[in-house]
């Protein structure tokens, strides 16, 4: 069901476990229809959000909304979440058949809805115990029983974890699918170039809080080459102070590497003056960019 | 089976119900079939009679107790101890399995990311366990009815019913007390403990008390008083004793949903 507004908001949202791990004063919203790629390294906070999300857990401070609920007090709000916990945990002695059949009762469905052709299409063993089944084939029925009742949220945590290459195009399909039938997909992940195909909007979390968001088109433009150039001698340290759309990032003896943003031409008739030994560029990819960002959002904040 | 939490429990307990039927029913036969010669020996009743009061009372033989009557040998040698365990030790794994059980195996979050409230699945867990645990009783029940029935043994099926009643109810209120500790503890194995300790001292208040005086006040709080004084076998239910016992229960359970309600469940 498509929907205008916004699905998931956090407001001030804080879990505090002792010194060490929680998030802190997040503040963020997720926009209807849209899928927001959730970032950051393991033990960032990513996990603790997505169950106060879900009322696994209870905030210390601050308060989430999905759709506008507060999901404690609200539980039918779940109807229109499919969750796919980082940590998954099946009922081992049922199969994936039996299992999608049983949650789809536990959200008001009569059948299984599209479990049957989603477990075909990822190539799901549907009628084994899923004792039986691989660390590959326990995600595909975690992505089943999340996708399978078309919900208006998803809420995936690391969903391609331990999926072959192969099984994350067809999630990535999934994803776009669920996408324009109008769904909000909330999307966590350690590392950029898994969502980047995917996702409108990124958010970073480091070390509990959230460092920055961006969405994925911004990045895009700001994208960027790296051009590696060794000199025969070492240029001055300003040669290259002025070149437009230049600028130098790091520099070891005779060899300096450029960050590169649209035409070329500038740099290489500034080059030029000079004698190149080699020369090599490839492009960076958004992780490079949101990187980048990243450092710069901290040190704005340190100065 | 599949249809919600409650019909769920009751599928994944099927195989440890038969177990457990089974069990029961092998103690039942066999009990009963020593009875014969039991009741041909008067032998027996004088030897217990010379048992030290205090071994006696430990027992659950108590001061006017024929050994050798069909009532007094159903109730010194399967309701004063053994059915009691059997029935609380069904009820106290389900109990400790209901919620913990399900913590600790890390199912919990993808089960309670569904539409299904914390309160809700407490409740159906313990209805799977009061279900799971009156058919045992039910199955135990048909055992000793038709064991009586084939010696002959002098004791109505209604008292043999109100006595396996009694026996379940108090399996319910310990097997609720360890659903109540296992929601709020989240481990299985604590939960357990909690519950078994409780059992365990209950019988031994009860037990006690009959030879240690001061203790006599304190057995008004043991379950297991409660059970034994319905003296069901020959009376039937007390409605006192009876309500004892299923006050305790409901208190439990509604300690295990406050208890649940509040809690951030643990990942695995």
């Amino acid at each position: 069901m498509p929907e205008a507004g916004t699905a998931i908001r956090a407001l001030g949202l804080t879990k505090l476990y002792g010194a060490e791990r929680g998030v802190l004063e997040l503040d963020f919203a997720v926009a209807a229809g849209e899928v927001f790629g959730f970032l950051g390294p393991n033990g960032a906070g990513k996990t603790t959000t997505i169950r106060l999300l879900l009322d696994l857990i209870r905030p210390t401070r601050g308060r989430v909304e999905v759709f506008g609920r507060d999901p404690r007090r609200d539980v039918t709000v779940r109807r229109r979440i499919g969750y796919l916990p980082g940590d998954l945990r099946l009922y081992e002695r049922l199969t994936a058949r039996e299992l999608c059949a049983y949650f789809a009762r536990l959200r008001g469905l009569r059948g299984p809805g599209r479990a049957e052709a989603l477990a075909a299409r990822l190539e799901l063993p549907f009628d084994r115990p899923i004792a039986s089944l691989s660390k590959g084939n326990r995600q595909k029925a975690g992505l089943v029983q999340a996708f399978m009742h078309e919900p208006d949220l998803l809420v995936l945590d690391e969903p391609t974890a331990g999926l072959d290459p192969l099984v994350q195009q067809t999630f990535y399909e999934l994803v776009a699918e669920a996408r324009r039938a109008g769904a909000t997909v909330f999307l966590s992940s350690h590392v950029l170039p898994e969502v980047q195909h995917v996702a409108d909007r990124v958010a970073l979390i480091r070390e509990g809080r959230l460092v920055l968001t961006a969405a994925v088109d911004e990045l895009r433009a700001r994208a960027f080459s790296r051009v590696e150039v060794t000199f025969a001698a070492a240029p001055p340290a300003a040669a290259f102070a002025r070149v437009a759309g230049a600028r130098e990032l790091e520099r070891h003896g005779q060899t300096v590497l450029f960050a590169l943003q649209g035409e070329a031409d500038p740099l290489i008739k500034a080059l030029a003056r000079f004698r190149v030994v080699a020369l090599d560029s490839h492009e960076a990819d958004l992780e490079d960019i949101f990187l980048d960002l990243y450092r710069g959002a901290e040190a704005r904040d340190a100065a | 089976m599949l249809r919600n939490a409650f019909l769920k429990t009751l599928r994944d307990a099927r195989r440890g119900f038969a177990w457990w039927s089974l069990g029961l029913v092998a103690m039942a036969a066999l009990m009963i079939a020593v009875y014969p010669s039991v009741r041909d020996n008067p032998g027996l009743n004088e030897l217990v009679e010379d048992y030290p009061d205090a071994f006696k009372a430990f027992f659950g033989l108590g001061e006017d107790v024929d050994y050798t009557s069909a009532v007094g040998y159903l109730k010194s040698e399967l309701f004063s101890f053994m059915v009691p365990l059997l029935l609380l030790v069904a009820a106290i794994g389900a109990g400790a399995r209901a919620t913990a059980g399900e913590e600790e195996a890390g199912t919990l979050d993808l089960l309670l990311a569904n539409p299904i409230s914390r309160r809700r699945l407490v409740l159906e867990k313990l209805g799977a366990l009061a279900a799971e645990l009156f058919a045992l009783g039910l199955v135990l029940w048909l055992a000793l009815v038709a064991g009586v029935e084939a010696i002959g043994m002098d004791v109505s099926a209604a008292h043999l019913a109100a006595a396996t009643l009694a026996a379940a109810l108090l399996a319910l209120a310990f097997g609720a007390i360890a659903l109540f500790a296992g929601a709020a503890l989240g481990r299985r194995g604590a939960a357990i403990g909690v519950a078994a300790a409780g059992a365990v001292a209950a019988y031994l208040v009860s037990s006690l008390a009959e030879l240690v005086g001061f203790l006599e006040p304190v057995r008004l709080a043991s379950p297991y008083y409660h059970y034994a004084a319905n003296d069901a076998l020959r009376a039937g239910l007390a409605p006192e004793h009876v309500a004892f016992l299923v006050a305790l229960a409901a208190a439990a359970l509604a300690c295990a949903v406050a208890a649940f309600e509040r809690r951030d469940l643990a990942t695995s």
